[in-house]
């Protein structure tokens, strides 16, 4: 069964169907991508997972339990977590107390239930940030403000952020956004290690070499539909793929 | 007149205490919703209308007393954030201030409803004779009204600086929508805060009905406007400014009392407010995050 599950779902804006009756089945423990052109809908989706936008139509389903209706923060407490593609970090908090914030998350203590949350402590707490600040490469900038990181340092922290509140899936919206070819190795090695971890990841991206590398299996949008899903084999050898984004020449 | 300016600043600072308290419920408030809560003072007034009918009523110490007048703004608070802000958190700032212009006319309405005379005495907090220091005086009200601005001021940044929910309610000033995706139940945190910042404004208003022994329904309008004051002195947004601003307030009111008689104390403060928004539009302090995008 799969983990995330999309049912002809829509999202109208005024007379623009943003999404227009995607489905969409995302398995536990894959990097499932998601690509298109500009204005595809590929961040109306996330946001519509995330439960920022509301469904026009159509039905998610999460780890075997409708989803569509429910308020963002108690998605979170299901096991749904995200970047965005502008980054959204508290900026007057220490990197240290933002990922606390997002840890110490009401939707968390339902989650831990009240007597070991208490009795546990927060020691495991804290260990969990180090280790955080540890695969984020933060580790020596947990006392600064988020507000003075630098942008790759800022990215990383959202991503951090995302993982604090212990999720089954993790959307990522353009992580490789503004970044140098190092630094998207890094993110590719911090995608992949998040897989290991088990961890589902939902990838957003417009950096082709980072998707084609990591992913397990692709869905290309054009014009709020589906056009395309397979392996990242067979999106590269896709007809309509190339048209999408070649713009109507098959080459 | 040495000594007169002495003693008019600790007046000054004492009252303006009451005023900081005032300022730093309104900044919680704007600092989480943007949005100016006219009801503010008259929630305040209903608490101490409700402290002032059980005192005609029923004999009550000043402890139950100034317990009634929190829980009163608390409850008055409440009604407001359902009222006003809850249904307007996305919608317009204006429909939100409209709607508590018009819980401000409700409350003046039941308060002269249930209590038609235009003033009622409130007990004072103590009628012993006012301690001397050489030729300085100063009553027991200033001494609460100053321990209880420090204490609720420092607690309040102990709170915001250090506790999970202080956190998250930084985490909404910041950024409502990152609040919510780093699952913070942002509507209640929300409503949170406006319970806080009541139970400060109820212990405000507590502090000046008793120090100014009676109660009338302007005392609504009146510590909404002295917050606002105190509130845009310091520095929308800011709380280190929202107690600097009231105790600003407070010593300037003072002191032109005393030299220009107290017709001209509330003209003067609101010619300061005139004078330094035109100077410095963003108040004395400059609030660290939030106020670049209100």
């Amino acid at each position: 069964m799969a983990l995330l599950e999309l049912k002809g779902v829509s999202r109208h804006f005024g007379g623009v169907r943003a999404v227009d009756g995607l489905d969409l089945a995302v398995e536990a423990g894959q990097i499932f991508g998601l690509i298109g052109p500009n204005g595809s809908g590929k961040s109306t989706t996330v946001n519509l997972i995330t439960g920022l936008f509301a469904l026009t139509s159509g039905s998610i389903a999460f780890d075997g339990r409708d989803f569509g209706a429910l308020p963002t923060h108690l998605r979170l407490g299901r096991g749904v977590a995200r970047s965005f593609q502008n980054i959204r970090l508290f900026g007057q908090l220490t990197v240290w107390q933002n990922l606390w914030v997002a840890q110490n998350s009401p939707a968390d203590h339902a989650k831990r239930g009240f007597l070991s949350r208490w009795l546990g402590g927060q020691g495991d707490v804290r260990e969990e940030i180090s280790q955080l600040l540890e695969f984020s490469g933060l580790a020596h900038k947990q006392d600064e403000l988020a507000a003075n990181l630098a942008f790759g340092e800022q990215r990383r922290l959202e991503l951090a952020r995302a993982l604090a509140t212990r999720p089954k899936l993790v959307l990522l919206d353009e992580p490789a956004a503004g970044m140098n070819n190092e630094e998207i190795g890094l993110l590719r090695d911090r995608i992949l290690k998040m897989r290991a971890q088990g961890i589902t990841v939902l990838l957003v991206e417009h950096v082709m070499e980072l998707v084609m590398d990591v992913t397990d299996r692709i869905a290309v949008l054009n014009f709020g539909q589906k056009i395309a899903e397979g392996t990242p084999s067979e999106i590269q050898a896709d007809a309509a793929v190339r048209k999408a984004y070649l713009g109507g020449e098959t080459a | 007149m040495f000594f007169d300016l002495i003693q008019n600043t600790l007046d000054g600072l004492a009252m303006g205490s009451s005023y900081a308290l005032l300022a730093v419920g309104f900044t919680l408030i704007f600092g989480v919703l943007r949005r100016v809560n006219l009801s503010y003072g008259p929630a305040i007034m209903f608490g101490g209308y409700c402290a002032t009918w059980v005192h005609l009523n029923f004999q009550a110490g000043l402890l139950a007393l100034a317990i009634i007048t929190i829980a009163g703004a608390v409850l008055a608070g409440a009604y407001v954030e359902r009222l006003c802000f809850a249904p307007h958190r996305q919608g317009s700032a204006i429909a939100a201030m409209v709607a508590s212009f018009a819980l401000w006319m409700q409350f003046e309405e039941a308060v002269t409803l249930v209590m038609p005379s235009h003033v009622y005495d409130f007990p004072a907090m103590y009628d012993g004779p006012p301690f001397e220091f050489g030729s300085l005086t100063l009553r027991m009200e200033a001494l609460v009204m100053l321990a209880c601005a420090v204490a609720i001021s420092y607690g309040l940044h102990r709170v915001l600086s250090g506790s999970r929910f202080g956190l998250a309610v930084r985490a909404v000033i910041d950024s409502p929508v990152a609040a919510q995706l780093a699952g913070i139940d942002v509507p209640r945190v929300l409503l949170q805060v406006f319970l806080l910042a009541s139970s400060i404004g109820g212990l405000a208003g507590y502090l000046i009905v008793s120090t100014h022994t009676q109660i009338t329904p302007m005392l609504g309008m009146w510590s909404t406007l002295k917050g606002l004051l105190a509130m845009m002195i310091g520095g929308l947004g800011s709380l280190p400014g929202a107690v600097a601003g009231g105790l600003v307030l407070g010593v300037l009111e003072a002191h032109s009392q005393w030299f220009l008689g107290p017709q001209s104390r509330d003209l003067l403060a609101f010619l300061l407010l005139f004078g330094l928004l035109a100077v410095r539009p963003y108040g004395l302090w400059r609030a660290s995050s939030a106020e670049a995008e209100a």
